[in-house]
Parts: structure tokens; sequence; C-alpha cells
């Protein structure tokens, strides 16, 4: 036998298997890619970096919109080793029922998952995976809790974001965030179960600009899915892209006064600076501190309690409730009657009140005269020659011609329609302004003339406009005719306004028309006799117009005015609109003297007035 | 005492540097791999790298000491240190089990692996049986002798439960093969039943052992491939056919040879062996593929699959495997660089195991293809370099001693690295010299220290 031979067996078998092994790794290590993908695969994470949300600036450079950080307290479950429910109870500040609860509330959140070809369900909840045990814990109080949080494994701080607003006003502007739901996840692609949304105001207009650009980060994970490093030589990362600041047209002072004024109030006021549409300020009264709906603790809280609140703080009146204007429809009317030359500025009427009621004063001898009483038979007489042209023979067929021409009229000056305004257009209502088609469809065609319809030549009956709408009205007779839509947004980065809001609407009437309709506002605040003289300013040259609308029997009137200062070179147009407040010349004139007062002169001089209006209690 | 001070200068200095450099490469993966920045440095001891230095240390220690102490005891009392093995392997049975195994005696990380020891004492017991056994007088009984030290230890390993260490213990039987223990008697008193054939050898009797092997892992092999399709060059073939595409050009290859080189006198019958080598090689493999395929139930074929880690079995073993093999793949050329093991090493958590069992992951994952070969050279190097050794000694009891631990080294090279590049299934066995662990790090080293010493004496024995 040859043993000797036997060797080369034995070598042959550890030569085999060294260079087997070497060409194997050879393969796998370099010309294989495959487990190189494999292990990426299994390592590396993409991870969405979401930049903080975009701030906010009032007209004067104030951060009005802020972000706060303040923390969750997360929970792995595989690595919490024989908690202390007890001790970790006392440290979060919550019973100890409330700490064992809170583990199966998290596990039912996350549902449960059926396998279909087995019928084995499942739940989605991963032992090792983190979830917010606690949500949303102030800065100061971390402070406390995160020395201590290290004696319980399997807990540790996370920072959130939410939203500060420094000032507690303008919160229907703002609107609020909430967190996402899962029709909108599935929508786009940029949102996660968990992340914010815009829920209202110009966070939800502008939720695609606040969010910013979501960036892209590999990183290693472990097998519990924890980071253990950030891969930066991935050159697939992208940076987040952080949202523009977002400059506001509005004053946060002025608003700030505007809601001190309303306290206590129902009603609005919308400040719109004619020259650019910018909203100076929009008032709804009453309304909440926006940091009442800041993060989810506080939506959770305070949300329910706002949605039941008889007195409506999350309705935005300004945008939405439509009112009848009242006796300030009148300047559009005049306006109307000028330009299709049914009266001239010294047409006079008689104050004929067997036409339609009116309150005692002399004769109006001219437009101007009617504006400062606010003579009803007189537009009465005026707008009768503008619905009823004589152009047709049919006293009904005639008045639909006249109307729709009217209405024509009514639709350049943004009256009627929806005023696009930068913040959710679903809050936005159009007011009403009637044409033939829509009394054909209430009356029946041929059932209706002017004097069917007469009370819209005094803003009551169908007619019925938002606040926005009449602030706007005030800027449009400030600019002797044109209009830029009204918007909050003034710059969005470096950038300005959206192009909806660079341009100019003209009315349908010239400009020459205009200066008699200033001139009667003129009257209206500082002629004796005139209805506004309440919002007569020492320094300041106010034109302003009062409404009277009458709410129905046996109950107070509605109080309006409208105005703009300064008579040349107009700064700001007003429209306030107080509820049940009684005559427009008592309280919303007064109102609006003081508000404008406050953003041309930064102080206000009459301040017994002041008080008498904050101190007055409408609501009750 | 002349002869220690020259032990140092007859010591076979290759081999040691090649242990060495491993101890020093294990210890440096160690670290890299349980590094944790709590404990910063390699002599923290409560850290995994800090134990590993001092089990590396210890075993210094003790294979200096074997260099002092007279290498005749070995052979002088291999019976009794072989049974006072044998009783730790009764006693650890009794010991509370640690990972569902009874492997540990002691307590916590003080405690050691009998199994691990067992093996160096098994050697010396078979070695010192070789140096006894008069080869021209093999019986029946000759062979169960041999069957009998192997198995007792076995027998007790088995029971712990340790596959890695039972599947070890058949190292031994190249062992008996190289030393020229015949299964001939045995299977010629099997013939005596048989009364009328008359053999006065066979050949299947002679190379019994290599062809055991030989057919387990064309078995392997073809189960391995049998529902797998490979790339074979750019072609999609499947496996059993890519297998026997391979077997047949390999035999035309060696045919060749054997042709051009062989000695001319026997040449017609190694044809004849090749020829029948091959064929029975091709019915081995379309036999097993068959009966895997068609004639096994789905119970038992589900069985073989997830032993083998031929199915996806992501909580199991193949979870494992499947990473380990995409921490090696991801490894590249150059490697990661040192510490950088994204996927094998402890803080990923990916590959468990990766500073034991697993410990070529996270090296290959680091130093890539190049670190690899490196790697796989030194041990080449070594277990040729004690093959070598063993070929050099002159009496049977060294020369079986060294195959003992050669081929023992060999399996366990094998088996660990073909686990961790999918080549192999997973058996939980330590890389020698490399992995965490003080009693395979102390069994190794105690093996090789002895038989460093046996050939530095190799010529005061039997001159």
């Amino acid at each position: 036998m040859n043993l000797e031979g036997r060797r080369y067996l034995v070598y042959f078998l550890v030569a085999f298997t060294g260079v087997f092994y070497l060409f194997r790794l050879f393969y796998m290590q370099i010309l294989d890619g495959s487990w190189a993908a494999r292990a990426s695969q299994i390592s590396e994470r993409k991870r969405e970096v979401i930049p903080p949300r975009g701030v906010v600036l009032d007209r004067n450079g104030k951060q009005v919109v802020s972000n706060k950080t303040s923390y969750n307290i997360m929970m792995i479950e595989s690595k919490i080793t024989h908690l202390d429910t007890a001790a970790f109870a006392a440290l979060i500040g919550w019973d100890k029922q409330k700490v064992i609860d809170r583990f199966k509330e998290i596990r039912i959140k996350e549902g449960y998952y059926k396998n279909s070809a087995t019928g084995k369900t499942t739940s989605n909840y991963r032992k090792d995976r983190p979830y917010p045990f606690v949500k949303e814990i102030s800065p100061d109080e971390m402070l406390r809790i995160a020395p201590k949080l290290s004696k319980f494994p399997g807990f540790y701080e996370e920072p959130t974001h939410t939203r500060f607003y420094p000032y507690p006003y303008a919160a229907n502007i703002f609107g609020y965030l909430n967190e996402v739901i899962k029709e909108e996840v599935e929508k786009d692609p940029f949102y996660r179960p968990g992340m914010n949304i815009g829920r209202a105001g110009i966070e939800r207009s502008y939720e695609n600009v606040f969010r910013g650009k979501k960036g892209v980060r590999f990183v290693v994970t472990n097998a519990n899915n924890n980071d253990i490093s950030t891969s930066s030589k991935n050159s697939f990362d992208t940076l987040a892209v952080p949202s523009p600041t977002i400059q506001l047209g509005l004053d946060i002072d002025l608003q700030a006064y505007g809601e001190l004024l309303m306290s206590n109030k129902r009603g609005c006021i919308v400040a719109i600076e004619p020259a650019t549409g910018e909203i100076l300020a929009m008032v709804s009264a009453p309304s909440y501190d926006p940091n009442m709906l800041s993060g989810r603790k506080n939506i959770k809280e305070n949300y329910p309690t706002l949605i039941a609140d008889s007195s409506l703080p999350l309705f935005a009146r300004p945008l939405q409730a439509e009112y009848p204007p009242g006796s300030i429809f009148k300047l559009v009317q005049a306006l109307i009657c000028l330009q299709e030359n049914k009266i001239a500025p010294n047409t006079s009427f008689p104050c004929n009140k067997s036409l339609v009621g009116c309150h005692g004063h002399p004769t109006a001898g001219s437009v101007m005269d009617a504006i400062k009483y606010s003579c009803n038979p007189y537009f009465y007489a005026a707008v009768k020659r503008v619905i009823e042209p004589g152009k047709n023979p049919n006293i009904n067929q005639d008045a639909a011609i006249g109307l729709d021409n009217w209405h024509a009229y009514m639709t350049s000056f943004g009256l009627g329609i929806k005023p696009k305004i930068d913040i959710d257009a679903q809050a936005q209502r159009s007011g009403l302004i009637p044409n033939s088609a829509y009394y054909n469809k209430y009356l029946g065609k041929g059932n209706w003339s002017f004097s069917t319809i007469r009370s819209i030549s005094i803003g009551q009956g169908e007619i019925k406009m938002t606040p926005i709408q009449m602030a706007n009205i005030a800027a449009i007779i400030a600019n002797r005719g044109w209009y830029y839509t009204p918007h909050f947004v003034k710059k969005i980065g470096k950038n300005g306004p959206l192009d909806a809001y660079k341009t100019k609407h003209f009315t349908k009437v010239n400009a020459r028309h205009f200066e008699p309709i200033i001139d009667g506002m003129w009257r209206v605040v500082h002629e004796s006799g005139g209805t506004g003289k309440e919002a007569q300013l020492k320094e300041i040259v106010v034109c302003g117009k009062t409404g009277t609308v009458q709410n129905g029997p046996n109950r107070e009137n509605h109080s309006v005015f409208i105005a703009f200062a300064p008579r040349e070179n107009p700064k700001i147009a007003l429209a306030v609109f107080v509820e049940n407040a009684g005559a427009g010349g008592s309280f919303a004139a007064p109102i609006a003297g003081l508000m404008i007062e406050k953003y041309l002169k930064k102080v206000v001089t009459n301040e017994a007035k002041e008080k008498k209006i904050i101190n007055t209690k409408i609501l009750r | 005492m002349r002869k220690n001070e020259q032990i140092f200068f007859r010591i076979d200095w290759p081999l040691l540097v090649g242990i060495l450099l491993l101890m020093m490469l294990g210890i440096l993966t160690v670290y890299s791999v349980a590094y944790t920045p709590k404990a910063p440095s390699i002599f923290d001891f409560s850290q995994k790298y800090g134990k590993q230095l001092f089990w590396v240390s210890i075993s210094l220690f003790f294979g200096f000491i074997i260099l002092l102490i007279d290498s005749s005891i070995y052979r002088k009392y291999a019976e009794i240190i072989y049974f006072s093995t044998l009783v730790l392997l009764v006693l650890v049975l009794f010991m509370p089990p640690v990972n569902g195994a009874r492997a540990w005696l002691g307590i916590g990380s003080l405690g050691i692996q009998p199994a691990e020891f067992a093996k160096v004492s098994t050697s010396l017991l078979l070695a010192k049986w070789v140096d006894m056994t008069n080869m021209k007088l093999q019986g029946p009984r000759t062979v169960f002798e041999y069957l009998a030290i192997i198995f007792i230890p076995s027998l007790f390993i088995a029971l712990q439960p340790d596959a890695g260490t039972l599947l070890v213990f058949t190292s031994f039987f190249f062992v008996m093969y190289r030393e020229g223990i015949s299964f001939d008697p045995v299977i010629l008193y099997a013939l005596k039943f048989f009364p009328n054939l008359k053999f006065k050898t066979t050949w299947l009797g002679t190379h019994f052992i290599p062809f055991l092997f030989f057919l387990l892992i064309m078995s392997v092999t073809s189960l391995y491939l049998s529902n797998v399709n490979t790339d074979f060059f750019g072609v999609l073939l499947s496996g059993t056919t890519a297998l026997s595409l391979f077997i047949s050009i390999l035999g035309l290859l060696i045919f060749g040879v054997v042709l051009l080189l062989g000695y001319r006198r026997q040449r017609a019958k190694h044809l004849i062996i090749l020829v029948g080598s091959y064929l029975f090689t091709l019915l081995v493999i379309l036999s097993v593929t068959f009966v895997f395929n068609h004639v096994a139930k789905p119970h038992q074929k589900n069985r073989i699959e997830l032993v083998l880690g031929l199915k996806e079995d992501p909580n199991g073993t193949d979870y494992n495997r499947n990473r380990a093999m995409a921490a090696v793949g991801s490894g590249g050329v150059i490697g990661k660089g040192y510490k950088n093991a994204s996927i094998s090493s402890v803080r990923s958590n990916h590959v468990p195991e990766s500073e034991t069992d697993f410990i070529f992951c996270p090296f290959a994952e680091e130093w890539g293809f190049i670190g690899a070969v490196v790697l796989l050279s030194t041990y080449l190097f070594v277990l040729f370099r004690i093959f070598i050794i063993a070929e050099r000694q002159r009496g049977p009891f060294f020369r079986a001693y060294a195959y003992a631990v050669g081929v023992i080294m060999f399996y366990h090279f094998a088996i660990n690295i073909g686990m961790n590049i999918g080549l192999s299934p997973v058996i939980g066995i330590p890389l020698p010299f490399m992995s965490y662990g003080g009693s395979s790090m102390m069994a190794f080293s105690i093996m090789v220290f002895i038989l460093l010493k046996l050939d530095s004496q190799r010529y005061d024995f039997l001159r």
C-alpha cells in the first residue's frame, strides 16, 4: 500500500478548497454587485429631511408666526428593561394607570394587518420601533425630565416643532396646522403619517410654500432600525430647502388694536392699503388666540370648545359672513348713475318719504348732499332711472335690461363674485347681487319690475356683501376706479405677491365720476348734518359713509361704516361692521376713525372715545 | 538543559509566525467589531476585545509552558488526558443550558467548553493508537477500537448538543486513512456471509473513507444545486446540468493528465478507476437529485431544505447566512475600512454572532477581497505548514497527531469560511485563532504548541 501517496489527497482537498473559496470571494466581492446591493438594502435607510416650516413677518418685519421647539418622549418597547411604572409616571407627571393605558393606546392606534394568504391577523405595532409616548413637552419641562430619563431604558427625547404666535391675534388669517389624514398622504407623496398640514388661513393656502422642499439623506441603520451613522459619502443625498420667509401686508399692531376695539362685540374690521390691495388688518370678532390650536395636544383640548362656542370664533366673518350692506351701497349706486348719465353731480331729488322711509334732513341738492344725508328717496329715484332705462315698452322687460346692465357694473366692483383672496377658497363667499335671472327664478318672469325690487337701491333686500367686499369698495373709491384683489401675502422670500395680485381691475365707472362721490364722503365726516361725524380726526382728512342695516323686527340694527384716508393719496381704506350696534354713525364710524388714526399716526388722541368703545359690551 | 535552550531554535518558526499573525488579526477584528465608544481601550477587560486579548495571552502562556515541558508525556499519558476530558464531557451535561446547549463548564465568561479540549485529547489518543497498532495485523477489532476512540467523546458532544464539533470529529477519519487503517477487514468480515464471493482486498474497503466523504460532498452539492438555476458564463443552466458539466470537464482534464503523465504500467488501471468514478459520480448526482425532487415527501424535502439553508427562512439560519454574505459581498476590492463594517459590526447587529462564528464576515467587509486573499493565504500557509511538518515526522505518533491537528483546522477553516460565503450550511464552529472565545483559542493553541514541541523534538526520538 502506498500510504505516502495518500497525503496528496489531503493536499488536494486543502488547495482545492482554498482556490475555490478565493474564486468564490472574487465573484462575490468584485464581479457580482447583487450582494453589495443587498447590503445597502439591509443597512441603508432613506431618511427624509423635512425643513422647518416657513415663518411669517408682518408688513413692518415683526415675526408673527414662528416655530417653537418642543419634545416628544419616544419609546422603544424592546429596549425597556423592567420599567418602574410608578417612578416613570411620577417623572412625566401622569398617574400610573395612564402610563399603562398609553402602552395599550399606542398599540391599538397602529392597527392590525390581516394576511390575506394565511388569514392571520397581526399587529402593525413593532416592539423595536420608536413611538411617541408623551407628546409635546415644553423645553422647560424637558429640562427637568431629561436628566432622569436615562434611568428608564427604552425612552428618549426627540425634538419636534410646533407653531408659535408671538401676537395672540389674527387667528382667522393664520389658520392652524393639524396632522395629515390618510387621503392626503395617499394623494401627495410629500406627506407621511404624523406630519402636519395647513388646515385653514394662509397656512392652508400657502401650504406648498410653507412646507419647503424635502431633502433626502441616506443613513446606515442597525438591525433595530436605529441610525448608527450618516453616510455623508452618498452622493444621492439632497439638501432640504426651507420655505422662504413670507411677509404679510398685515400690520400686527393695527390688527391687535382692531381686535381690542371689537372686544365683546360681534362683527368685523377690514383694512386695505388701496394702492396695493394688501390687507392691513382683518378683524373677526369674536376670535381666539391662535396659540390655542398650536400643537396636537392643544388642538385636542381646545378645538371641541371652539367649535361648540355659540359665538363662532372659528368663523372668519370678513370672508364668510354675508350681510346686507345698507347705505354704504349708495356710493356704488351713485357712481353707476353718474356713469350711466342718469344724474349729474348737481341733480336734486326731493326727499319723498312716500317712496321709501327716511330720516329728517334738508333736501339734498346734489349727489354729494344725498350721500352726506344718506337720503333714501334720492337713491330710489336715481337708481330707478338706471333700472328702468326705457329701452323696452314693457315695464318688466325694461327692468330686466336695466338690472342686468346694473349687475355688470356691480361685478366690475367685485360684488356678487368670490374675491379670490389668498386664503382657502372654500372659506370665501361671493355675497349676492341679483340679476334678472335671479328674480325670474324666484319671482317668475314678468312678475317683477323696479318697484318690486326697489329696496336694492339702498342696499337692502336681496343685496348681500361680505365685509372684505365692503372694504374693497372703499379702496376702489380711494383709487378712483380700480383695485387690486385684496391679499395677505406681500412678499414670498424676495419675490412679490402672487401674479394674481399684480393685475389692476378697473371698474366700468370713469375716474372723473369718483370726485363728487369722494366729496360726498368728505361731507359725511366733516360737514354739519353728516352722518359719520364720529369718524372725524384732527389732522387727517377722512372720507366715509355710514350704513345702518335693518335687521328684521325687534332686532337692533347693524352698524356699518366704510372709509378711506387721507382724501388725497389714500393710505388706508376700511370697512367696519358691528352687529346689532345701532346706527352706522354712532358705533362703526368712531371705530373707523380710531383705526385710521392708529394706522396713520400710531397713537390715538381721543382716549375717552377709545375707552368707551372698548368697554361697550354688545355680545352676551 | 541544553535541549531547552535549543528548543526555541528548533521550533518551526514559520508556523508559529502564521499562528501569531492569525491571533493578531483576530484581536484587531474583534476590537473593530465589538468596539464601543464607551470603552475605547483595547485593554478594557470588560469588553470582548479586552477579553480576547486576555485569552490570547493565556493561550500563549500555556504554549510557552508546553514548549518547556518534555513532550514524551503526551504519548505516555494520552489515555489519562483522554479520560479526564471524557469526565468533563459527562460533567458538562449536568450544567444549566446556555443558548439551548449544555456546552459550558463553569460560570459566565470564565467557563470553558470541554468539547474544544476533547479535540486535543482525542487527537493524542488516536495518535498513540496509531503508534501502537501493527498495521499488518489489522482486523475488524482494530477498526472498532479506532471508531470507539472517535465516537465515545462524539456521543457526549452530541448530547450537549453541539452539531458543529460533532462534525469536526469526523475529520479523524482522514487521519485513519492517511495512517492506513483500512475498513477492509470489516468489509471482508461482512463478505463472509456471502460464501460465493472471494476477495483478497477490496478497493472500496481500502479507500472507504475518502469514498464516504466524496459521496457525502457530491450528495450535498447535488442537493444545493437541485433547484437552482446557475448563470454559467452567461448561459442559464439548471444546477444539476451545470454540476454534471463541471464534473465531465474535470474528468476529461484528469483523463488527459493521466494519459500524458501517468505511470505507463498503471495507466490502464487508473483510467478504469477514473471512468468508473466518473460514471459513479454522475449516478450519485442524478439519483440524489431525482430522489430529492420526485421521491422525497414534501415534509422531508422541507426539512432537508431548512437544514441546508436552501429555503428562505428569515428567522432561522438563512437569515444569518444571507446577511453575512451581503456583508462579505459589500466589502468590494479594498473593503470599507477598519471599524467600518456597517453590516456585520456588533453595533449594527445585522449579522448576529459576527464576533464569534461569523468573524470572517466583518473581516471581509472591512478589508475587502484583498484582505480576504491575505487571510485565506495565511490559513492555507498554516495548513500546508502543518501537513509538511506532519510528513517530516519519523514516528507514526508524531505524524498522526500532526495530521489530526491539520485536518481539524482544515475542517474549521473550510466550514466556517464556507458558511460566510454561502458554500456550506450554517454550522456553529469557530474560525481557529480568530473567533472570539476562550476555549477554542486555548484548545487550538495547546494543539498547535504541542505540535511545535513534538516537531522540535523529532530528532530526539526514534533516532
